[in-house]
């Protein structure tokens, strides 16, 4: 993937973010101006980038939607629902096309289809419009047009008396942008076929008083190379420049709308870096190669230091500091990868307002902690469970208008979305107050699925028995609704949540809402493991994986049919020896057996290791080359000697 | 040293950059009548395009620059509208 297009992808995404949060605050607030213009900058940039690619159908659906911000910011139309709804379906839609264009490097094959559907619903609004206003040209010509073609009018006509087409530009550079390395002048040099060239002060200068910080330019140019290969030389101030072809000899054009609005604060990015994952985690394994080469240094001073005793200690003072500095660098290319969650919940808002339009239910959806931050990979990987736990909410929890108002709850129903650092992770709740759980119902619903045994199932206090909802196949939805039961229920929640290296519990009180919690890693890269002794060999387990560990005499093991098993209060736990696991030969048992239990409940399970020998945080690698593939193992990791540890999945072996 | 006095010519050289505009505003404003000198300017910054363009200093030139000459020389030379 080409540079630009990787360029393109990034700051599309950011683009259609920042106009579906200007949109959604739009609605909420009609008279903000601000976001008004920040909505339409987003849309004109986004068609801008869309242009250099040659994505048409995607091009000209935003060109629509940009039709359509302009005719609410020249008054001839309102903000209300029947324009926010289309605009923010293109949107939704252009989204879904970017990361189309990021997996296949192309628009799915139904673009044009749908974008011409979504162009439609854009233009309906306007359309309304069209019949008490004067129709308005599919693509109006700037404003700032007649004025260059009349004075450019020479170069024009001897460019078109050749057969040329002309393109024509705009370009008025923020006026800071001298502080962010921008040279405006520069570009102007690289425009190809440049016929003409006008240039003149934005503004005035009051007298006597020239800021040489600022530009305070306007940019004007003519040529006559495609407007697509003059727009390309602007790439990364698109939002600044307008350009257009020109397509009649006549300088003479309608008057147009109102030029965009520039400069203005809202939604400008901050000044900063863009580095994609790969390079820090690349910049990672250096930092680890890093640490093995300081530890072959440990070698050859331990060698040498019977002949060299001095010279070695000074030697070994420098390895403890190149040791020292090796793990600082590590921690901060760690804290690197580290990202606000706001980059997760932010794309939340307008998924979960389509949701509730559909379900015909209202609710408010409050995010809190947004600026809380945790690993690149847990704040992604966030998404996919947090948009189905607030489906579930709106689907399952919030009731419908009439049931709320019946249950003297205000119609509006509330979910809060909130993050929270909690002792070294990340908490993340979804709170509804709705109808809450009924511990009968899942009770009820559990048994007619045998997802245990029913006295099992009796057994259970209400709060655990509305941990069931977890259970794979588990979903009470009496009816499916094309929201939330697509045959992905909680479960899904669950696992996505473990994958993470996290955990998800759920409180409710029947009647006045539900809570579901996610408590998660900061840092995914980093893994306590327990190291365990098998024979010589050492072996890594992630501690989340380990229940608790216990120490067994052997006498207390008993033989279950084909295998063994202990007694861990009061309950009977089978009992599986590690080098069984792994298919190799077993040493003779001591008198204390070391065990690790993993799972819980009826789950439990025993694993007889030689000893422990202490845990530690590893930076686990997955798996690559020979080893990808190999059932039972999570991945490698470098101890701090310089030793390659496996990092065992307990769970995949026992199977 | 991209901007110097010389007499009452200021000489632009080499590559100008934009750290370029304020001394040669300074030396612009210090006294007026000033020429500026673009025969041995390579490229010009935006910034100091920009003071040009506000001052309208008499030039000296050829610009040895082609793009400057071709481009810049004119708008800057031309009698400011209005």
């Amino acid at each position: 993937m080409s540079d630009l297009l990787e360029q393109f992808l990034i700051e599309g995404r950011e683009l259609a973010q920042q106009a579906t949060e200007d949109l959604l605050a739009l609605e909420h607030d009609p008279a903000d101006e601000a976001r008004l213009a920040g909505a339409f900058r987003a849309v004109h940039t986004l068609k801008g980038s869309v242009a250099v690619f040659g994505f048409q159908p995607m091009e000209r659906t935003l060109h629509a939607a940009e039709d359509l911000l302009d005719a609410i910011r020249a008054g001839h139309l309102a903000v209300g629902r029947e324009v926010i709804n289309p605009l923010l379906d293109c949107i939704g839609t252009s989204e879904a096309w970017i990361e189309a264009i990021a997996h296949t490097g192309r628009l799915p094959d139904d673009a044009p289809a749908c974008g011409r559907r979504l162009e439609e619903a854009l233009q309906v609004p306007l359309g309304v419009d069209a019949a008490s206003s004067p129709t308005r040209p599919a693509a109006p010509d700037p404003a700032w047009l007649p004025d260059l073609a009349m004075a450019e009018a020479p170069a024009i006509a001897k460019a078109q008396a050749a057969g040329r087409r002309v393109t024509a530009l705009r370009y008025v550079p923020v006026p800071d942008c001298f502080f962010l390395g921008d040279d405006p002048m520069a570009l102007i040099r690289s425009v190809p076929e440049l016929i003409a060239l006008r240039l003149r002060q934005r503004e005035p200068w009051p007298e006597g008083m020239i800021d040489p910080f600022t530009c305070n330019l306007v940019i004007e140019l003519l040529s006559t190379a495609e407007e697509e290969a003059v727009r390309q030389v602007f790439r990364f101030v698109s939002d600044q420049v307008d350009t257009t072809t020109l397509t009649t000899p006549s300088p003479v054009l309608p008057v147009p709308p109102e030029e965009p609005a520039r400069g203005d604060p809202v939604g400008t990015t901050g000044r900063s870096l863009r580095v994609d994952t790969v390079r820090i985690d690349a910049l990672l394994d250096l930092v680890g190669e890093l640490i093995v080469a300081k530890n072959g240094l440990g070698h050859l001073i331990a060698q040498m230091g019977e002949a060299e005793p001095r010279l070695a200690r000074a030697l070994g003072e420098s390895q403890a500091e190149i040791g020292a500095l090796a793990e600082a660098m590590h921690r901060t290319v760690l804290g690197v990868r580290m990202t606000p969650l706001a980059r997760t919940f932010r794309r939340l808002p307008r998924l979960v307002r389509e949701a509730a339009s559909g379900l015909g239910k209202a609710a408010a959806l409050d995010i809190r902690g947004e600026a809380v931050e945790a690993d690149k990979a847990i704040v992604d990987g966030l998404f996919d469970p947090l948009l189905h736990l607030l489906r579930n909410a709106l689907d399952h929890g919030i009731e419908a208008p009439a049931a709320r108002t019946e249950a003297g709850k205000p119609v509006t129903g509330r979910i809060t979305l909130e993050a929270r650092s909690e002792g070294g992770g990340v908490a993340v709740e979804v709170t509804d107050d709705g109808r809450g759980i009924d511990p009968a119902r899942i009770r009820r619903a559990a048994k007619e699925r045998r997802l245990m045994p029913e006295a099992a199932i009796d057994a259970l206090d209400d709060a655990a028995a509305i941990q069931l909802i977890f259970q794979p196949g588990f979903s009470t939805a009496s009816a499916v609704t094309a929201l939330s039961g697509r045959g992905v229920g909680m479960d899904a929640v669950r696992t996505a949540v473990e994958g993470l290296g996290g955990k998800v519990s759920l409180a409710s009180r029947p009647g006045a809402g539900s809570t579901v919690r996610l408590l998660l890693p900061q840092g995914a890269s980093v893994t306590t493991v327990l190291l365990v002794r098998m024979g010589t060999e050492v072996f890594g387990v992630p501690m989340e994986a380990i229940a608790e560990t216990a120490r067994i005499p052997a006498a207390g093991i008993l033989p279950l049919r084909q295998g063994e098993a202990f007694v861990l209060r009061d309950r009977t736990v089978p009992l599986v020896r590690l080098p069984a696991l792994l298919d190799r030969p077993a040493g003779p048992r001591g008198d204390i057996a070391q065990v690790l239990v993993i799972g819980a409940g009826a789950e439990r399970i025993g694993v007889e290791v030689d000893g422990f020998a202490g845990r530690t945080d590893v930076l686990l690698r997955p798996l690559a080359g020979l080893l990808s593939g190999m059932p039972g193992l999570l991945g490698t990791a470098l101890l701090g000697d310089g030793q390659v540890l496996m990092v065992l999945d307990l769970p995949e072996l026992i199977g | 040293m991209s901007v110097r006095l010389e007499g009452s010519v200021i000489r632009l050289e080499g590559e100008c950059r934009a750290e370029d505009a304020e001394p040669l505003l300074s030396l612009l404003q210090e006294e007026a009548g000033r020429v500026v000198d673009l025969t041995s300017a390579v490229r010009l910054h935006t910034a100091v395009i920009q003071v040009l363009l506000a001052l309208r200093p008499p030039l000296a030139g050829p610009a040895g620059d082609p793009f400057l000459a071709r481009w810049l020389a004119p708008l800057l030379a031309a009698t400011p509208p209005g």
